[in-house]
C-alpha cells in the first residue's frame, strides 16, 4: 500500500472487483507434442485426411484441425522418438508415400480453448477450433458488470461495513435479492455465542427464517440495526419475493461480506445454492480463493461466482486479520 | 476397520438417530459427541425442518457441546480437544472443517460422503493444519444404503427441476 501514488486522470469512484475463476478460464492451456507431417501433393491432401482418419483417429483431440497448408497431424507423440513415427503409420496400414518421410514434432493444445485469450495463444501453434462463450468471456475479463451494477454492488457491500460499524464486530454478511435488490437477511460474527456463528451462516439462518425456517433466535438488535440502515441508505429494501416458484435457501441471491468466507462458510453457500458472492478483504483461510476455491470444486453438484476486492480498503478498515 | 465395543456402542448410537433421520425424511445421518466416555451431543440432520441447509448433524451437535460445557463451567477450547465424533456418514466439507477448526480429537465415520466428503470430494486436510485423527468405514454398507433409500426418495423441499431432458419433445 506504500507503492507512489500514480497520477489519475479521472476521479477514482468506479468500485472495482476481481472474479476469482475457475482454473480453466484463465489458466494457459496444457500442451502435448504431436507429430505432424508434410503431403507431398497437395491434390492428395483430402485423400490423406479421410485415410488417417478412418486408420487413426484422435478423439482426444477433436478441437485440433487435422491440416494446416501442407502439413498434416499424425498422432500424439507418446514414448516414440521420431523414426518409429512412419512405423506406426505402416502398422496402422496407413500408405506412408503419401507424406515426406521427415516428421516433426511440435507442442499443441491439449484440451480445447475456453476463452479467446486461450485461444489466441494455442491456435498460433496449430489451428484450433474455439466457440466463444459471451459469458466467459465477460467474466475472465472482468467485464461481467456495467458501471451502474458495479455501483449497485458497492451500495451491498457498505451495507455489511456499516453493519461491522454498528456491532463493533470485524465480519458481517448480506444476503440480497438481486431480482428485487431487497437485503433478505443479514449477520455479523456471532462466534462468542456458538462457535458455528460466523457473519455468513447467521445470514443463511436469517434466510432460513424468511422461509419459516431458522434455528437461532434472531439477534435482539436486529430490527434496530435495521432501522439504521434504512435511515442511513436511502431507498434500501427488506424482506423478500414470493413470486415464481417461491424461495428455497438461498437459490438465485446475491452475498456480501466483508471479509473472504473460510471453508465453513464457503461450503455453506454450497448447501445454500448461493448464486454469487462478494467479499472485501482476503483472508489466510479464505476459501474463494486463497486456501482453496470452493465454489469450484469440480464433483459439487452446484458452483457459484466469488468476486474479489469489493471495497477491499473501506472493508479492511473494520475488518479482521489483515 | 477395528471398533472396541465401546465405540461400537458409540457408532449404534449414531445409526439410531439416522434411521430416525430417514423416518422424518431428512438426509439420514446420525451422530453423537463423546466428552470422556460421555456422550454429551447426539443428534440428526435437521435441514428440511429448518430451511437451513448448514443444519447437518454435527453442527448441530457442536452447538449442543457448547451448551453442555457452558452449564458445566468447562472450557470450550479444551474440551473440544477432547471430544470424539461419531458418525454415520463422513462429514462434508463444511462440517469437518468446522470440527477441524475446534481441533476435536478424532472422528469415527461410516461410510464415505461421495458427494459432499470433506476427504472424498475435496480434501480439507490437504490445505490446513489439521489435528483431528479420522478413520471411516464401520458399517459402511448399512450407512450407505440409508443414503440411497433417501435419495430414491423426492425431497420434499427441492423445487422441481429445471433440467430438460434431452431430444424429449413436449
Amino acid at each position: 500500500m506504500n507503492a507512489p501514488k500514480r497520477l489519475k486522470l479521472e476521479t477514482p469512484t468506479k468500485p472495482t472487483l476481481t472474479p476469482i475463476l475457475a482454473d480453466e478460464l484463465y489458466k494457459e492451456l496444457p500442451l502435448i507434442d504431436v507429430y505432424v507431417g508434410k503431403i507431398k501433393d497437395p491434390k492428395t491432401t483430402s485423400k490423406v485426411v479421410v485415410e488417417l482418419n478412418s486408420v487413426l483417429p484422435i478423439p482426444e483431440l477433436t478441437h485440433l484441425k487435422r491440416v494446416r497448408g501442407k502439413e498434416i497431424l499424425l498422432f500424439p507423440k507418446g514414448d516414440n522418438d521420431e523414426d518409429d513415427c512412419l512405423t506406426v503409420l505402416k502398422q496402422k496400414g496407413f500408405d506412408v508415400d503419401l507424406i515426406e518421410s521427415q516428421v516433426r514434432v511440435i507442442a499443441v493444445a491439449e484440451i480445447p480453448p475456453k476463452v479467446r485469450k486461450q485461444y489466441e495463444v494455442v491456435h498460433k501453434l496449430w489451428p484450433c477450433n474455439f466457440h466463444s462463450n459471451a459469458y466467459w468471456e465477460k467474466l475472465s475479463t472482468n467485464s461481467l458488470f456495467s458501471d451502474s451494477e458495479l455501483e449497485q454492488h458497492a451500495k451491498f457491500m457498505r451495507i455489511a461495513i456499516d453493519i461491522c460499524d454498528i456491532c463493533s464486530v470485524r465480519v458481517s454478511a448480506v444476503v440480497v435479492d438481486p431480482v428485487i435488490t431487497s437485503v433478505v437477511g443479514f449477520g455479523f460474527d456471532q462466534t462468542s455465542d456458538y462457535p458455528t456463528k460466523h457473519a455468513v451462516m447467521v445470514a443463511i439462518d436469517e434466510v432460513a427464517r424468511s422461509q419459516k425456517g431458522g434455528v437461532w433466535p434472531r439477534h435482539q438488535n436486529y430490527d434496530k440495526i435495521q432501522s439504521l440502515l434504512k435511515m442511513k441508505h436511502e431507498n434500501l429494501q427488506f424482506g423478500f419475493s414470493t413470486s415464481g416458484e417461491g424461495p428455497y435457501l438461498c437459490t438465485g441471491y446475491s452475498v456480501y461480506t466483508t471479509c473472504e468466507p473460510c471453508i465453513t462458510c464457503a461450503m455453506a453457500l454450497v448447501h445454500s445454492r448461493a448464486k454469487r458472492v462478494f467479499y472485501g478483504v482476503k483472508s489466510e483461510k479464505g476459501a474463494l480463493g486463497s486456501s482453496c476455491k470452493i465454489h469450484i470444486v469440480e464433483n459439487l453438484n452446484h458452483h457459484y461466482e466469488a468476486f474479489a476486492g469489493l471495497l477491499e480498503t473501506e472493508c479492511r478498515a473494520v475488518s479482521c486479520e489483515q | 476397520m477395528e471398533l472396541t465395543d465401546t465405540e461400537q456402542q458409540f457408532m449404534e448410537k449414531a445409526f439410531e438417530y439416522a434411521y430416525e433421520a430417514l423416518a422424518a425424511k431428512e438426509v439420514p445421518v446420525g451422530c453423537i459427541f463423546v466428552y470422556k466416555d460421555e456422550i454429551v451431543a447426539l443428534g440428526r440432520n435437521t435441514v428440511n425442518e429448518s430451511r437451513n441447509a448448514t443444519r447437518h448433524t454435527e453442527i448441530n451437535c457442536i452447538e449442543q457441546v457448547t451448551d453442555y460445557c457452558r452449564d458445566k463451567g468447562l472450557d470450550l477450547g479444551a474440551a473440544f480437544r477432547q471430544v470424539c465424533v461419531y458418525v454415520t456418514v463422513e462429514p462434508c466439507i463444511m462440517c469437518i472443517n468446522a470440527l477441524y477448526d475446534l481441533g476435536v480429537h478424532s472422528v469415527v465415520f461410516g461410510c464415505k460422503n461421495d458427494r459432499f466428503g470433506g476427504q472424498t470430494v475435496f480434501d480439507v486436510g490437504s490445505v490446513r493444519q489439521a489435528p483431528t485423527r479420522i478413520k471411516g468405514g464401520w458399517r459402511a454398507e448399512e450407512a450407505m444404503n440409508l443414503l440411497k433409500e433417501f435419495y430414491k426418495g423426492v425431497n420434499p423441499s427441492a423445487p422441481p427441476s429445471k433440467v430438460k431432458v434431452r431430444g424429449k419433445k413436449t
